[in-house]
């Protein structure tokens, strides 16, 4: 096999099978650490503000909120597209990247298709209970019903959403459980309690390791991986389609689609850098997930936060190229009326501060890359918000122009959506082995 | 008996030990009981009991969630009423509330209860329309305030009639025996049935006075009518005829004078294919008026005199010979302008100074006005009381002449600074109150009077014009109308042998000596209308010089404070009306409070910005309100409302508490005269606090966007296609079309050249629709539900020629010329630096666009919504299905009008938004023909579908077609100056198709393709100057 000497090894440390086993099933075979706690607990605590703040909000009504009458979505889609954006990374690295076969992909891909359906999770509660009447959310679906002729409406990009999101999650979700599956099956192996050995032993499917087994599963993850591929294009832009589609200006952008896909890897890549850097340090992952991966994913985001501000820059200059009064004052509005604070926070944090990748120190220094993915996915939040804010702020009757600041329950929903897809990551991490185990295996001496 | 046995068993025969102990019990093999109940047993449960147990388990949890269906009664009448259909409305002619004088009204009555009041179109002469206020005032019979009966105060104790008057009549007996006088306060009364009353009580007690009170005077005018022509009444101004209308100071498309029939009159002279007036408007603060003025001039409130002064010097002396220094040369203009149209003009002036009236007088005879446009002969009733008169009262009661005082629906002890002190010094004081009012909770009792909507009247609000009012429901509780306990306290006989009552027998007499036609025809009519007289010029009495040596001798302030009215509570008299208080005012747009507007340089001077509390101090008394700095306004100049402040019973809830602050006691008094232009020392500072008011629009600019077409008359008349300001675009749609030619296809027309933004309209339509009040921090958060709302813009006139350095993404650099229309916000911004100054914000021209659902072809809230609960109709409409919405407010986010309302909370029975939604009393008004909306849905206008569907109905059931406008929508109906039309596109005779084709109809925001069905008719003002919106 062809070996490329200049790259580096893709698992350091001189781990041998037995290592890899031992390192990874350590956090599921032991008790959980005293930071495991911390970090759980506090993400349970923000899963109850969640809790509570939806309930208040199913209870008194979305008035608990401060949308009004001209911007009728603020915070909540907002954050929809925030968390869906931040799941794209997963499916982009397990699938995307086992196409090409990039092997570098192994090490990470377990965690980042976690994410990714823990952030779909946590963005679906956004749509749901944006909802005026949310005990109707099940009538977006096209179920046959009892109300007479009633049928859903597939011009709506809310439908489309639906579909998507839900296709999305679903194939997410069987993507990442079948890649558990022969993991799982070790874990079951290994098992010296009797719960242990019952519970991983159900959900390893009976696997046995033979190489018809294997043969097959390669098969079906190869399937799966073309499956999601288009997925990773089509959620973010059918997402994106939810503004383009309309007649706002600022929404009413043809660019919309492959700018809403490329912020969506951005940011996607943003989270999973900031985790992985947490979940390297907390757990001595440093040998599985190496300055190599680091380097990888901050090209990423270096390409896909450049292409993200030559769309900024490129809808400011279709809108005064336009000769359409609403739409340039939509952009000029974003620069420099009330929210432009919020429109240059954004274009600091994905346009200028991922350039720092440019510098190899900056793209190997774990401390270093923690902040600038942390400032990429608050980014990325203001992008969503300038786009959802600004433009229905100020649209076409000035008479209706208004000011929007969110609430503390808006507020509230939104960390909380934090402790769920925390609490979540820290049962997985506990639970379930981080690291594919398997296909780590399989590059241990490699270097290609 | 047989002698046999049987044994159940060998036990049995043997008479074993067991079987003995075992056979005294009822069942001798005992219970499985400690089985069943054991916790070993249970587990032994077989797949059989599981099942069993699962089964009753299931059925049980099944029968237990099925709740009783909710029991709705609906029962029949014994015996029908005439007429009385259930889901049929009833029309009944009466006259209106809120403005007291009488107009008449049609009453829309279902099953039994008063729901709406609608215009009675066939009373042309006292205007078409009715006002915000006039709209609101049906909320009164169901305000949960409303005395219950006779109530004795101090222990508040509910008393009967018998008691109340043996009680009332005992206490004025005595006061008669001491030889004191009773007073009976009334208001501005034009009821010829209490009158009759009262003449019957005055011959019991003849020491007795009627005192007239009204909270705001014109006496001004009463008194130099007097003077002038002797005669003291407020004429009748026809502003239908005037061609030109120079006003000085008077709101009269506001709340001067009789501001329903100005505006109903105006409009008719409004348009621009007649013969268009003219409307000069000189005003210190801005009002509606100076809003719809063709040219508009600053002008201080006190320098009224001082400009009526030149203009009268200018048309009779040729010249203004005295030199008296005034900015602007426009009276010249406006003097000369006035002599061209002699006998076809009309001067107002808005003080209530005697001396400035003397001079309007003088120059409207002058121009030879009278009698064709100024009518003395059939005057108007209404604002007719002198202050004098109670003043004296007031003063006769400080020295204990009155013993007894009888309150007519008056209520001195709100408007009237220190009343308590002078109710002291009464004995005996007796309230007709229906509410709980600040005055009657000084009473010694209240005989609460039956809602004039309970009760028979006549009024005469122009003389020689009769307006009647009928119950349009059997009283709600337990009152009697006033004039019936006058004759009752006279000790008139009051029981009637027959089921009518003794105002309706009174009433029936009164018209046959009076009127004397047919009775019944008169009720059914609702008004009616002697011949009016004619009358000659009339000669000029008064001393022209007099007036001009007291204008002259003024003394010269700087700053003033004017108090007026807002067209949503007026003078604060039914302020316990929450859909008067949520009706944006039309200048301002602010809801619920009063404030103190401010001039912008002023503000700037002050350090003053909206929302900052300002404290005003003024003849020693201090106020705090907040601020509004007010574009047009002049400098020097502060404004506050009148008519807040009310203080209401405990009871009321959320923010009917708070009802801004009450200004009363700052009223001066000048020359005999309220004066509520106020020129002592006037100290304004900021106290660095915030109020946040809350208002329904809080950008003022239109940014130069082709929202609201403008253009000028010549420019009008020299290209009907206004080829200028209408462009028109060439749309390509992708959209299928929609086929109207079957059936109707409903349409809207509004002319932004006759609308004056009143705001009848958004109160009418709430009614209509069930529209929830929010209260003021609901607004505060912009979540008013109005359906249609009135969008009101200013732009601003250039002073002098500037060139201005602005960005490229503010549209880059420009020059600005003297006489240019400012619009947008930036290049304001830009100009006020390089200019220096603000001077420039009180030559504001305004304009008003009515807004709702567009009701569009290509409706870009249909193609999103996911569950397609907002649909479009066959006959054009754009169709909401309630129940069917999830509420994800996609729709409302798309729609480019921003029409579209969202249900935040549950507005119905919850005890925070209670403003009668959710008292068993307030829920009476609402219109069963519209759903009350729950919790999470959205809502818009609906083109009154009720209405539309309700008038197919009648077609069909007759067999016929509609007839061309047959019927029209709520805020079309209700509108003064015919601004709004309703109709059929598809009817070609429909006033909506004809006005359809009309060159000046135009869409909103055509370009974007939505292809509304409303269209606009592009504003045209009586200039010569051309609008050049920059």
């Amino acid at each position: 096999m062809y070996t490329a000497d200049i790259r580096q090894p893709l698992v350091t440390g001189g781990k041998t099978y037995s290592d890899v086993t031992k390192d990874v099933c350590r956090p599921i075979e032991n008790k959980p650490t005293p930071s495991w706690w911390l970090g759980f607990t506090i993400a349970v605590v923000l899963l109850l503000v969640l809790a509570g703040t939806l309930a208040w909000t199913v209870w008194e009504g979305i008035g608990t909120w401060n949308v009004n009458k001209s911007v009728m979505w603020g915070w909540d889609i907002t954050n929809f597209v925030f968390w869906v954006g931040i799941g794209h990374a997963g499916t982009l690295i397990s699938a995307i990247l086992l196409l090409f076969r990039q092997k570098w992909r192994m090490a990470i891909n377990r965690s980042a298709e976690a994410m990714t359906i823990f952030a779909v999770f946590c963005a679906a509660i956004f749509p749901l209970f944006h909802m005026g009447r949310v005990w109707l959310g099940y009538w977006p679906l096209p179920l046959p019903n009892a109300f007479g002729s009633l049928w859903v409406n597939f011009n709506s990009p809310l439908l489309w959403d639906v579909f998507a999101i839900s296709t999305y999650l679903s194939v997410s979700l069987v993507f990442w459980y079948l890649g558990l599956i022969p993991d799982i099956a070790s874990v079951r192996d290994r098992a010296t309690t009797k719960a242990r050995k019952f519970w991983y032993g159900f959900f390893a499917m009976g696997w046995n390791g033979s190489a018809k087994s294997w043969g097959r599963y390669e098969v079906v993850a190869l399937i799966l991986a073309g499956i999601s591929t288009p997925l990773v294009l089509s959620v973010h832009t059918i997402v994106s389609m939810d503004f383009a589609t309309s007649v706002i200006p600022g929404w009413h952008t043809t660019i919309f689609p492959p700018y809403f896909v490329a912020g969506a890897i951005f940011s996607g890549f943003g989270m999973v850098l900031t985790l992985l850097l947490i979940v390297r340090h907390v757990m001595n992952y440093q040998d599985y997930i190496t300055t190599e991966h680091m380097e990888a994913m901050t090209k990423v985001i270096l390409l896909t936060g450049s292409i993200v501000g030559l769309a900024y820059i490129t809808e400011f200059v279709i809108a005064a190229y336009s000769g359409y009064e609403y739409e340039q004052y939509a952009f000029a509005n974003r620069m420099f009326g009330p929210y432009a604070w919020a429109y240059w926070t954004m274009m600091f944090c994905n346009l200028v501060a991922p350039q720092v990748f440019w510098s190899k120190w900056a793209r190997t220094t774990p401390w270093f890359i923690f902040i600038i993915s942390i400032i990429v996915n608050i980014g990325m939040w203001f992008e969503r918000f300038v786009i959802i804010v600004t433009s229905l702020h100020r649209d076409f009757l000035p008479s209706s122009w208004v000011m929007y600041h969110a609430t503390w329950v808006e507020v509230g929903i939104f960390l909380g959506t934090f402790g769920l897809f925390f609490t979540c990551f820290f049962m997985f991490a506990k639970f379930l082995p981080v690291i594919n185990m398997a296909e780590v295996k399989t590059i241990i001496k490699d270097n290609e | 008996m047989s002698s046999n046995n049987y044994w159940k068993g060998l036990e049995e025969l043997d008479q074993t030990q067991e079987f003995v102990s075992s056979n005294a019990n009822e069942f001798s093999e005992g219970l499985p009981l400690e089985q069943v109940f054991s916790n070993e047993d249970s587990s032994r449960a077989n797949r059989r009991d599981f099942l069993k147990y699962f089964g009753f388990g299931l059925g049980a949890v099944t029968l237990a969630a099925c709740n009783k269906t909710p029991i709705k009664k609906a029962i029949p009448y014994v015996e029908k009423p005439d007429h009385v259909t259930p889901g049929v409305p009833l029309y009944y002619a009466s006259s209106s509330i809120s403005d007291y004088v009488g107009h008449p009204i049609l009453v829309k009555v279902r099953e039994g209860r008063p729901i709406k009041f609608e215009p009675n179109s066939d009373a042309k002469f006292f205007g078409c329309g009715l006002d915000g206020l006039a709209h609101s005032a049906i909320l009164s019979l169901y305000d949960t305030t409303r005395i219950k009966g006779p109530i004795k105060q101090g222990k508040r104790k509910p008393i009967k009639w018998s008691e109340a008057d043996k009680y009332i009549i005992d206490n004025l007996d005595k006061v008669a025996a001491k030889n004191k006088s009773i007073a009976i306060v009334t208001r501005n009364n034009t009821s010829l049935l209490l009158n009759q009353s009262i003449t019957k009580f005055k011959a019991k007690y003849p020491n007795t006075s009627v005192i007239p009170y009204e909270a705001i005077t014109s006496s001004g005018i009463l008194r130099a009518n007097e003077k002038s022509f002797g005669k003291a009444v407020i004429p009748t101004y026809h502003f239908d005829k005037a061609k030109l209308i120079v006003s000085f100071g008077a709101d009269f498309l506001g709340t001067w004078l009789n501001a329903g029939k100005a505006r109903s009159d105006y409009a008719q002279n409004r348009k621009p294919d007649g013969d268009m007036s003219r409307h000069y408007q000189f005003e210190s603060l801005m009002t509606l008026s100076g809003a719809n003025s063709d040219v508009r001039l600053p002008m201080r409130s006190n320098q009224t005199g001082l400009h009526l002064l030149k203009l009268y010097n200018i048309l009779t002396k040729g010249s203004d010979s005295e030199g008296l220094e005034l900015p602007g040369n426009h009276i010249n203009k406006i003097a000369k302008e006035l002599k061209d149209s002699r006998g076809k003009s009309v001067v107002l002036c808005g003080s209530n100074n005697i001396h400035d009236q003397i001079i309007t007088n003088a120059i409207n005879l002058e121009l030879g006005n009278y009698d064709d446009i100024i009518d003395l002969e059939n005057h108007y009733n209404g604002n007719s009381i002198d202050e004098k008169v109670f003043l004296e009262f007031v003063e006769d009661a400080k020295q204990e002449k009155y013993g007894a005082v009888i309150f007519v629906d008056s209520n001195p002890q709100y408007s009237f600074a220190d009343f308590d002190n002078i109710l002291n010094k009464i004995e005996f004081k007796v309230s007709n109150s229906i509410i709980d009012d600040e005055t009657s909770r000084m009473c010694d009792i209240i005989a609460p009077n039956t809602h004039p909507l309970e009760s028979w009247d006549i009024k005469q609000p122009y003389k020689g014009k009769y307006v009647f009012s009928q119950p349009t429901i059997s009283p709600v509780f337990d009152g009697r109308n006033t004039s019936t306990s006058f004759a009752k306290w006279a000790d008139e006989n009051i029981d009637t042998k027959n089921k009518f009552s003794y105002d309706y027998e009174a009433l029936k007499t009164l018209v046959s000596n009076e009127i004397g036609r047919d009775f019944n025809k008169l009720i059914e009519k609702g008004f009616f209308e002697k011949e009016a007289l004619t009358a000659s010029t009339p000669s000029f009495l008064a001393n022209v010089n007099d007036s001009i040596n007291n204008v002259k001798s003024r003394k010269k302030t700087s700053k003033e404070l004017v108090l007026y009215q807002k067209l949503g509570v007026k003078d604060g008299s039914f302020a316990n009306n929450p859909w008067a208080h949520e009706m944006p005012d039309p200048v301002t747009k602010v809801t619920w409070d009063n404030y103190l507007t401010v001039s912008k340089p002023d503000a700037d001077e002050l350090k003053l910005v909206d929302n900052n509390v300002a404290l005003i101090e003024v003849k020693g008394q201090q106020i705090e309100l907040p601020v509004i700095v007010q574009p047009g306004q002049v400098k020097g100049s502060f404004g506050i409302a009148l008519g807040y402040g009310r203080k209401y019973a405990e009871s009321v809830k959320n923010d009917m508490q708070n009802l801004g602050t009450n200004v009363y006691p700052l009223v001066g008094y000048a020359n005999n005269t309220n004066s509520y232009v106020i020129d002592d020392e006037i100290k304004i500072i900021s106290t660095g606090r915030e109020y946040e008011l809350a208002r329904t629009q809080t950008h003022n600019s239109i940014e130069g966007r082709d929202i609201v077409r403008e253009a000028s008359l010549e420019e009008y008349r020299k290209d009907p296609k206004l080829r200028k300001v209408n462009k028109h675009h060439n749309l390509v749609t992708l959209w299928q079309e929609y086929d109207y030619s079957k059936g109707h296809h409903w349409a809207k027309v509004i002319d932004l050249n006759t609308c004056n933004g009143c705001s009848a309209c958004v109160v009418s339509c709430s009614i209509e629709n069930n529209v929830p009040i929010v209260g003021r921090d609901e607004v505060r958060r912009r979540r008013e539900m109005h359906w249609l709302r009135i969008d009101r813009y200013y732009s601003f006139e250039a002073l002098e020629d500037k060139d201005l350095k602005m960005s490229i993404v503010h549209g880059g650099d420009r020059s600005i010329k003297k006489g240019d229309q400012l619009s947008k916000e930036k290049v304001m911004e830009t100009y006020s630096k390089e200019v220096g100054n603000f001077d420039y914000y009180q030559y504001v021209s305004t304009v008003h666009q009515p807004m709702m659902c567009q009701h569009c072809d290509n409706a870009p809230c249909e193609t999103v919504c996911p569950v397609l609960a907002t649909t479009h109709s066959s006959e054009g409409l754009n169709q909401m299905t309630y129940n069917r919405c999830i509420g994800t407010k996609y729709c409302a986010n798309n729609c480019p009008y921003k029409v579209r309302r969202f249900n935040w909370f549950r507005y119905n029975e919850n005890e925070k938004f209670d403003y009668h939604f959710s008292n068993d009393l307030g829920k009476m008004v609402i219109n069963p023909d519209v759903t009350v909306r729950s919790r999470g849905v959205m809502e818009k206008c609906s083109m009154c579908v009720q209405k539309i569907q309700a008038a197919k109905l009648v077609a069909k059931r007759e067999g016929r077609k509609l007839k061309t406008d047959e019927f029209t929508v709520a805020c079309a109906q209700t509108c003064s100056s015919d601004s709004i039309v309703f109709g059929d596109l598809n009817d070609p005779n429909s006033k909506v198709s004809k006005l359809y084709k009309k060159y000046r109809a135009y869409h909103v925001i055509e370009e974007l393709g939505t292809k509304p069905s409303i269209k606009y008719l592009t504003k045209i003002r009586n200039k010569k100057q051309t609008t050049n919106h920059s």
